[in-house]
């Protein structure tokens, strides 16, 4: 509890005031994190970018591929860079809000070592092609439950200083840091139920459509609760703080808050349009995220309207520069968000570089700029100093903001033109690219635009670097602060009703709150746990055999679905390009599905017998080999190493005691079917002309799974 | 039991039905907000980042 620190009572209790020390120390950790981890996630950001113009930049080895730093790149914006920051921002203006100190000392330094520890795993393991192939959700169980743990931390810490506070009423802030506190924590712990294999290995208990329904609700508010909440709460802090002028309407925050935590949960599912997904689902969502423009704009016109008096600021102050344009990057993504949820605007948009760029307009704009104002307006605080460059700021400023319109138009210009040129038929009819290679070309120089643009954001971000270690070193010292406050007596008055007694609730306010995040939940996702009611057995689908169980394990491993979709949906040009639509019947039994959101190469989904085996053995060892001008990684790798067939029985009894039905000759001797399929296919790629016996090798198990897809029934 | 309710699940009145529920607590709780007499309240609300210290 801060003994001795926290409250010095024993002289001024007898007057009713107290002396409170905020702990300023643990803030200061947090904002130093947030800049390393900035720093690596941005790196890491254009280092991948720049694979997608030169692809040598993979360097042929495993762990430098797009798959693999794809899931590192986004799990290090989001958990370390966001992570932090939110930490930061949520303990300085916490305290203050409620006028008193953290709740436990112990319990912050706790928070914080062990974020940065679970940090430093994902760095180690992802990499490394640990992962549960869940987007945004790679990491393995053991690092989901230290995530977990620590969340419970952090909410233990927050709900016991909101028990403690001298402050009766709770702020608006305080609202969204409660919604983000407990729905990040029942979105991850329900995304995460998975039955573990081996300490690195687990398989979610989730299959095919509910997996892609759940993997999306939790995805889709891992944006609106980690990235926007709490990014909300911060502004609704620092805004008026920084401009020293209260929020434009407070009625209108209440609105807000509300509207935007009933709506948003229900919007996952827009990221499955057009797919197997059941149509009342997805209309709900389109409809959903429709509404959810009216909620976010009232909360970027009540962010900008207090500024109203204070507009000359923007000239001056590089904070309110800062915050200024994340609130209007944030109108802009929150309207775009909506559009892409149109369905037909959706079908052209979805898979192609378009969302990429849309994901940046609100990581860079909305939350990189925010914190960026933030940390310029909190570290001279908390180091007691003055900025050291005011001027430099500025030039921050403009860096970012042409780095983000470089990245946005780049990007948005490549989605439309690969989604047009993906769609484009001629006169009879037929595709005029039915090489998808041809689509990826067109767009390689955007992407070299891409990684300017991105480069131009970093190099102002390392002005703030620079700027920020300069204010520290001329820093004449620390001392956490100290004020006095009147210690609050938390009767509340009979004379006290309606949302007047909520907001002194605490309990019953988060109650609320959960319920308003559940409605959406139980409604979307409750249906879709008895899956058998959408599913028509009687189409019959086989499972993937033991051999290509390990060969999709090798898929997951290698972040394939970062690239490649599994997916073919509803429209003409789809099937033309890639078959029949695919069906819920299809990923029946895919633990976790592998639908995937991004179409840097092509769907996959009817990819068996369209190939020979030999031309998938070439087009691992050398991707250019078969398909010139191919911007793919080469995975040698794949033929040196040997197929893992350890566990492999472990797994397919696990799926078999999940309902999927393996034979009894695939459930006792797992190893040996899968050793003599292959054996088969070894002696195949033999005869069409490779030199080594591959029987053992990863490649084989690889090609085996590949020449499945879309082969097993289910149509 | 459970398949039935949910055989009912997509019925367009139970959509009107929950429409109206959501629309009508969305309007309540509009007109909560913006009822007479609460001005002073948020007023003092609003004004909470800036009592960061109490006068004695």
């Amino acid at each position: 509890m801060g003994e001795g620190q926290g409250i010095d009572s024993s002289d001024v209790r007898s007057s009713g005031y107290i002396q409170i020390t905020y702990d300023d120390t643990i803030v200061r950790y947090f904002v130093l994190a947030t800049l390393f981890w900035a720093t690596i996630a941005f790196l890491v950001g254009l280092f991948v970018a720049l694979q997608m113009s030169v692809w040598q930049l993979n360097f042929n080895i495993s762990w430098l591929t797009f798959g693999r730093l794809r899931p590192l790149h986004t799990n290090a914006a989001l958990l370390a860079f966001a992570g932090n920051a939110i930490f930061a921002g949520i303990y300085h203006s916490t305290q203050r809000l409620l006028k008193t100190r953290l709740f436990s000392d112990d319990l912050s330094r706790l928070h914080f070592w062990g974020w940065q520890f679970v940090i430093v795993l994902a760095f180690i393991t992802l990499p490394l092609g640990f992962s549960q192939g869940k987007e945004y959700a790679e990491l393995e169980w053991p690092i989901d439950i230290g995530i977990v743990s620590l969340w419970i931390v952090f909410a233990i810490n927050f709900f016991g200083t909101l028990a403690i506070r001298n402050e009766k009423h709770m702020y608006v802030a305080i609202w969204f840091y409660i919604a983000t506190i407990v729905t990040v924590a029942v979105l991850y712990v329900v995304n995460a139920i998975s039955i573990p294999i081996s300490l690195f290995k687990s398989y979610t208990i989730y299959a095919g459509i509910q997996d892609a329904l759940i993997q999306w609700w939790y995805g889709h508010n891992a944006v609106a609760f980690f990235l926007t909440t709490p990014f909300l709460g911060l502004m609704y802090y620092y805004l008026p703080k920084a401009v020293n002028r209260p929020i434009y309407s407070y009625r209108l925050s209440v609105v807000h808050f509300w509207s935007l935590v009933f709506l948003y949960i229900w919007a996952g599912p827009h990221h499955l349009l057009n797919t197997a997904l059941p149509e009342w689902l997805q209309m709900l969502a389109v409809i959903f995220s429709i509404m959810l423009w009216a909620p976010s704009w009232g909360g970027m016109v009540n962010g900008l309207l207090t500024l109203r008096g204070a507009w000359h600021l923007l000239r001056s102050d590089p904070i309110v520069k800062f915050l200024a344009a994340a609130i209007i990057f944030y109108g802009m993504v929150t309207f775009e968000g909506p559009l892409l949820s149109v369905k037909s605007v959706n079908s052209l948009g979805h898979f192609t570089d378009w969302i990429v760029g849309h994901v940046h307009l609100g990581t860079l704009g909305w939350n990189g700029f925010l914190t960026f104002g933030i940390v310029y307006y909190i570290v001279p605080k908390l180091w007691k100093t003055e900025l050291f460059s005011i001027k430099m700021a500025n030039i921050h400023f403009w860096l970012g903001i042409l780095g983000i319109l470089f990245y946005y138009v780049s990007m948005l210009t490549a989605g439309l033109t690969q989604g047009l040129m993906w769609r484009a038929l001629d006169t009879n009819g037929r595709l005029v690219y039915p090489e998808f290679v041809e689509t990826v070309i067109r767009i390689i120089p955007l992407y070299y635009f891409r990684a300017f643009g991105g480069g131009l954001f970093i190099s102002g971000y390392a002005l703030l670097l620079y700027n920020v270690y300069k204010t520290i070193r001329f820093s004449p010292g620390v001392s956490d602060e100290t004020v006095q406050v009147k210690e609050a007596s938390f009767a509340i008055k009979p004379t006290e009703r309606g949302h007047r007694r909520l907001e002194g609730m605490v309990f019953a306010f988060t109650i609320l709150a959960f319920v308003a995040i559940a409605v959406g939940s139980v409604i979307e996702i409750v249906p879709s746990l008895s899956v058998n009611k959408y599913v028509q057995m009687e189409k019959g689908v086989d499972p993937f055999s033991p051999l290509e169980i390990a060969g999709r394990d090798i898929y997951i491993r290698e972040g394939c679905y970062a690239c490649h979709s599994q997916m073919i949906r509803q429209g003409q040009t789809e099937t033309l390009r890639y078959g029949a639509v695919s069906t819920i019947e299809e990923s029946l039994y895919d633990r976790p599905f592998q639908w995937g959101s991004k179409r840097t190469g092509p769907d996959i989904a009817r990819l068996g017998t369209k190939y020979p085996d030999l031309w998938h053995y070439m087009h691992m060892e050398d991707p250019r080999s078969v398909v010139t001008g191919s911007i793919m990684p080469a995975y040698p790798w794949l033929i040196s190493s040997k197929t893992d067939f350890t566990r492999l029985k472990e797994k397919i009894s696990l799926f078999h005691k999940q309902g999927v039905p393996y034979t009894e000759k695939e459930l006792e001797e797992s190893n040996t079917v899968a050793k003599e399929q292959a054996q088969e296919i070894a002696e195949r790629l033999k005869a069409q002309g490779v030199h080594e016996d591959v029987a053992d090798k990863e490649i084989t198990a690889l090609i085996a799974y590949l020449q499945a897809l879309g082969q097993k029934g289910g149509q | 039991m459970k398949q039935q309710a949910l055989a009912h699940f997509t019925d367009s009145y139970l959509i009107v039905i929950a429409f109206f529920l959501f629309f009508s607590v969305f309007l309540g709780y509009i007109v909560w907000v913006g009822r007479k007499g609460s001005k002073k309240h948020y007023d003092y609300l609003s004004q909470l980042p800036f009592h960061e210290e109490d006068p004695t």
